[in-house]
């Protein structure tokens, strides 16, 4: 056998006696599969332009609510009785409000405040889910049944009803805002986590960390929690826009942040009636800010989220 | 020794999976259990490594009866009894590096001394190399994922290993391996094994005795 | 110069051409966008001929790519992978279909199924968890030979002619046992009545007397005069039933013969390393580990883990090729 004769068929480009038909370069084996998008969600170029065009907008965004009102002294609480209800102008891009406040001043302040409290509801909301949907799904028992039918109690009850009902026992106040919103939207979080808790319980891995000696809290710490960050963070950051949204409505109501506060809801609860004056900028501006700004964190949210989601490496699997 | 006695075992009320199984492993020696699918012998692994708490009858292990099981067992009764499961894919933590997997129990057991030693002995015991070890699970073959799994279970030197088909999805050559390290730690520390496996010619050759479970 | 993978081999049945030719299949998978990250060489230069009445067992240690062979000729490969070489189906009215290049549309309406039947990993998964086996069966008949007067009738031949009892077929999936769900996977291969049939590791998870149905099966498919691949990393499986076997280590077939005489007689050393890894072969494992697939070496894979050679024997430097001896062909330069 040593002295038989051997060819390379590595360089396919050289047609040898084999196969003289057989194609040299590499092609894709990408075939659409019937009843399947032709590109999936998360990759591709739209998902890729959703994200340049959302993060883009976002940074712009923050930009212009941190340093706006640093520029030049410029102050969106300064009163100008002299300017009211200017329309949108070269001295005042936004126009002004029913007090000769600079409204795009006034509108990234807003959003400046509509946004940390949207965060802040996020955050708080996404814990206090975090904590139901873990200790529901790792307990068990009568302590999952109970949490699960409180989760159910509250998606029962209109969230913006519920929000109002707590905003009127503790009337005026953020604390109050951020309590109305963290409370009616940490169910969804609550359901996420204890799922994913519920899923991972059964492993044996989980099983193997007990078997070498880990504790019932090692066992949370090590394997159940990082598991389920991801999908938490990610509710966390989807759920912004809502509470942005929420909170806009609360105020608009004049439920929500005191009135010195002036986020979004305000100027547009205070400017409702300049509309009928004529002054339809006092509210279409800062709404489409808020729809930007929104739109911009739901498709960054979005892009993060189809990257996180676990790729089929079954698929690559050998 | 390793025992369980009149066990009775299942996971749906009113379906026992075991219905009074008597088992002795004893130290020194590789018992076989073989039988077919569905005939308990997992459940029986759970039972014996203090995972799955019986219905009815009683583990003793070392003559001391156990009497809590899970999170419930002293920790010195749990670790006592490693476990090797049959898929590796599903027995790590996607999110550690194979060196994690290896010293998780010695750090959660509170044996905490000199563990990096340990993991490369370990390592070195069962055949992975410290570039391996540097990997995560979905980065190396099931056979190497289950060299890890051999090394996490013996690492706290328990004094029984439970082997659940632990070569079922391996080739041929990784089987003889891991069964050399299975053999190799009972020649150094006289530990006793349970393999349960359905291949009667693998037990032919691994087990001192074999003992078959009826469906 | 000449190659030698493509020279005709006696089948053996006889039968004159191949229903499957495979023809220096490579695929590989690139890492990351467009391949940035490397890429994974599954498959490389993998050339066979599949006769009516074959059961070829492509055996290799899991990760050595040949789950992959399988799920190019169905023309299931992931969108990161890419391909070369052909695999040619005839058909019985005298048609090629090449599978690598087929479009979608052809696949799915002409091959799957009517031409190659799939046997599956896991069965019990493969089966719709709501519907019978009954239904299930009947739809695929349907589905497959729609001009048909008597479906109900076939699925009944089908039941019994992979041993299942009438009454097992009105269960639900969950309600049947692992080796019974594997013989309605079996059954539901058949449907379409296909000359070939491509079975991936289908006996995972069995215990053996199983195992050793299951593979009677597929023995008896081939006895049919059907063509039978049979992808396992069992090689006591294997043994029993092949009538071929083609052993793959690190994406490369190393070595392809009749099945007696390749393990009674193995050329190639990780065949008798294999073999002699058995319990009943000496239970001696191959010393260290298959190479990574992203980091393939030039020349003989399996140099490093040689017991015939050492990894700096001259001889072993470049990269042996698939040559044939006699019915046999084995990719080593070890002198014979």
């Amino acid at each position: 056998m040593a002295d038989l004769v051997t060819s390379s068929t590595e360089d396919s480009s050289v047609p040898s006696a084999g196969g003289p038909t057989a194609p040299a370069a590499w092609r894709s084996a990408a075939r659409r599969r019937a009843g399947t998008p032709r590109a999936s969600i998360g990759s591709g170029r739209a998902a890729r332009l959703r994200w340049i065009v959302g993060a883009a907008t976002l940074a712009a965004l923050a930009v212009g609510a941190v340093l706006l009102p640093w520029l030049g002294g410029l102050d969106e609480r300064v009163l100008d009785y002299a300017a009211v209800r200017r329309p949108p102008g070269p001295d005042h891009l936004f126009g002004t409000d029913e007090t000769g406040r600079d409204l795009l001043l006034l509108a990234f302040a807003g959003l400046r405040v509509s946004l940390l409290v949207a965060v802040l509801c996020a955050v708080v909301s996404t814990m206090l889910g975090a904590v139901v949907g873990a200790v529901s799904g790792a307990v068990g028992g009568w302590t999952d049944r109970l949490l699960m039918r409180l989760v159910d109690t509250v998606n029962a009850v209109p969230h913006l009803l519920l929000g109002i009902v707590i905003v009127a026992l503790y009337r005026g106040s953020l604390t109050a805002v951020v309590a109305s919103i963290a409370l009616t939207h940490w169910t969804t979080v609550a359901r996420i986590v204890r799922s994913e808790v519920l899923s991972l319980r059964q492993r044996p891995y989980i099983d193997a960390a007990i078997s070498g000696g880990a504790s019932r809290w090692r066992v949370v710490r090590r394997h159940l929690l990082p598991a389920v960050v991801p999908q938490a963070a990610i509710s966390a950051v989807l759920l912004l826009p809502h509470a942005v949204w929420h909170e806009t409505a609360l105020s608009f109501l004049g439920l929500g942040l005191p009135p010195h506060m002036a986020s979004i809801g305000n100027i547009l609860g205070d400017g409702r009636d300049a509309v009928l004056l004529g002054a339809w900028w006092i509210v279409v501006l800062p709404s489409v800010l808020l729809i930007v700004a929104t739109l911009a964190v739901s498709g960054v949210a979005a892009t993060w989220r189809d990257r996180l989601v676990p790729r089929r490496r079954s698929e690559l699997a050998l | 020794m390793l025992t369980g006695a009149g066990l009775v075992a299942g996971y749906t009320r009113g379906h026992p999976v075991l219905s009074g199984v008597d088992v002795e492993v004893r130290p020194g020696e590789v018992l076989g259990m073989a039988g077919p699918s569905g005939c308990g012998k997992s459940t029986l692994a759970r039972v014996l490594t203090l995972l799955l708490a019986p219905w009815a009858g009683e583990v003793r292990l070392d003559g001391a009866p156990v009497r809590r099981f899970r999170h419930a067992a002293p920790r010195e009764q749990r670790t006592a009894v490693g476990v090797v499961f049959q898929q590796p894919r599903l027995s790590v933590d996607p999110r550690f590096t194979l060196r994690e997997v290896v010293a998780e129990p010695m750090l959660a057991s509170g044996r905490a001394g000199d563990v990096a030693d340990r993991v490369d002995e370990l390592a070195d015991q069962v055949g992975l190399t410290a570039e391996l070890l540097r990997r995560r699970p979905h980065e190396v073959s099931d056979g190497q994922l289950q060299r890890a799994c051999l090394a996490r279970a013996l690492s706290l030197r328990p004094r029984y290993l439970v082997c659940d088909e632990m070569t079922a999805m391996l080739d041929a050559s990784t089987t003889a391996a891991l069964v050399r390290v299975v053999n190799a730690h009972v020649e150094s520390t006289g530990a006793g094994v349970l393999a349960i496996s359905h291949d009667d010619s693998l037990l032919g050759v691994w087990a001192d005795r074999v003992m078959r479970l009826a469906p | 110069m000449t190659t030698t993978a493509r020279e005709p081999r006696q089948a053996p049945l006889g039968a004159a051409t191949p229903l499957l030719s495979v023809d220096r299949l490579s695929v590989r998978f690139l890492l990351g966008r467009g391949g940035r990250r490397g890429e994974v060489r599954a498959v490389t230069d993998a050339s066979f001929d599949l006769r009516p009445g074959q059961l070829l067992t492509l055996v290799g240690e899991s990760g050595c790519g040949k789950s992959v062979l399988a799920s190019a000729l169905l023309g299931l490969l992931p969108g990161n992978a890419q391909l070369r070489g052909t695999a040619t189906l005839s058909t019985q009215d005298g048609g090629r279909v090449e599978l690598l290049s087929a479009p979608e549309s052809v696949l799915a309406g002409r091959v799957r199924g009517r031409l190659v039947g799939l046997v599956p990993q896991s069965s019990a998964t493969h089966l719709t968890p709501v519907r019978t086996a009954r239904s299930q069966l009947l739809e695929a008949v349907r589905a497959l030979r729609p001009g048909l007067d008597d479906p109900a009738g076939l699925v009944d031949h089908l039941a019994e002619r992979v041993g299942l009892e009438p009454a097992v077929l009105d269960r639900y999936p969950h309600e049947l046992s692992g080796g019974t769900a594997q013989r309605v996977a079996v059954a539901l291969a058949l449907a379409g009545d296909p000359p070939v049939v491509l079975a991936d590791e289908p006996t995972t998870g069995l215990d053996r007397p199983l195992v050793d149905r299951t593979v009677d099966l597929l023995a008896g498919l081939a006895e049919e005069g059907r063509a039978v691949l049979m992808i396992t990393h069992d090689l006591a499986a294997a043994r029993g039933v092949a009538t071929d076997v083609a052993v793959m280590y690190a994406s490369r077939l190393v070595e392809i013969g009749p099945a007696g005489r390749v393990f009674d007689d193995p050329w190639h050393p990780y065949t008798a390393g294999l073999l002699a890894a058995l319990p009943e072969g000496g239970f001696t494992p191959i010393p260290g580990h298959p190479p990574e697939l992203t980091a393939l070496p030039d020349g003989c894979a399996f140099a490093p883990r040689c017991a015939l050679l050492g990894a700096r024997d001259e001889r072993c430097t470049g990269r042996p090729e698939l040559v044939r001896h006699d019915d046999r062909m084995v990719a080593c330069r070890r002198p014979c």
